[in-house]
């Protein structure tokens, strides 16, 4: 961040982040079933990767990450977000993701820094 | 800015470098009570509906973000709701959040009643 030269206003990517996410899950959630032990550890590591690939392009955001992993049972789940922030810079993407015993979604929230 | 990588939903505050008022720091306690007041106003004594789950969650969300904008703090807010009915699944969440640990913070309140759970997580971020 240190070393960012502040030209023109930057604008959230919301297609580059959503192929890096789905590249995280994929890599950590692909081809396995659901696992109550493993859980806690695959939503941890979706969300450090996924964030440490966010960093890595080097732009003035603060970023959150959120994700949610929930086994296939018949259940019903819904999210919501609201955002309250600058609608020219900031901005959000949503990937969801399943396979055969589960579902798994995960949220960008991307908030420029004003420097 | 100083940057440090955070995992779960823990606001850290560094004492030593406290020097901003009370108006510009993410204080959880209050944030927590307006989350639940906001999530039994608009689910509380209600069943799951999948019918109507749509607009409880997005009730949640827009009471809360009323509510935290009343605040009148210089923070950027997210708030996130999650309602999933009670049928035995499991469901984990995490968050990992790159920002500015002196300013900005979360708070997550999690709810439920007999037939479903409802889970509201807020970012707060230092304008």
């Amino acid at each position: 961040m240190e070393d960012y030269q502040p030209n023109d206003e930057v604008s959230f990517n919301a297609d580059e982040a959503s192929n890096s996410v789905k590249e995280c899950i994929e890599s950590i959630l692909g081809g396995v079933d659901y696992n109550q032990n493993k859980v806690n550890q695959w939503t941890a590591s979706i969300v450090e990767h996924s964030l440490t690939q966010l960093v890595k392009q080097g732009k003035p955001f603060k970023y959150i990450v959120n994700c949610a992993v929930m086994q296939k049972s018949g259940a019903g789940l819904h999210t919501a977000n609201s955002c309250y922030w600058d609608t020219t810079t900031d901005g959000n993407c949503t990937v969801r993701w399943e396979n055969r015993t589960m579902y798994c979604v995960v949220c960008v929230f991307a908030v420029a820094v004003t420097l | 800015m100083r940057s440090k990588w955070s995992t779960g939903s823990t606001f850290s505050n560094n004492m030593e470098e406290f020097q901003t008022g009370e108006e510009t720091t993410f204080v959880v306690d209050e944030i927590s009570t307006i989350i639940k007041e906001s999530v039994e106003g608009a689910i509380g004594g209600n069943a799951y509906q999948h019918s109507r789950v749509n607009q409880w969650s997005t009730n949640v969300v827009e009471q809360c973000l009323s509510q935290l904008t009343k605040l009148g703090k210089p923070f950027k807010y997210i708030v996130t709701c999650i309602i999933m009915q009670k049928n035995g699944a499991g469901l984990q969440t995490a968050s990992s959040c790159f920002w500015d640990n002196s300013t900005d913070g979360s708070c997550t309140v999690r709810w439920e009643n007999k037939s479903m759970y409802c889970i509201v997580s807020v970012f707060g971020l230092a304008l």
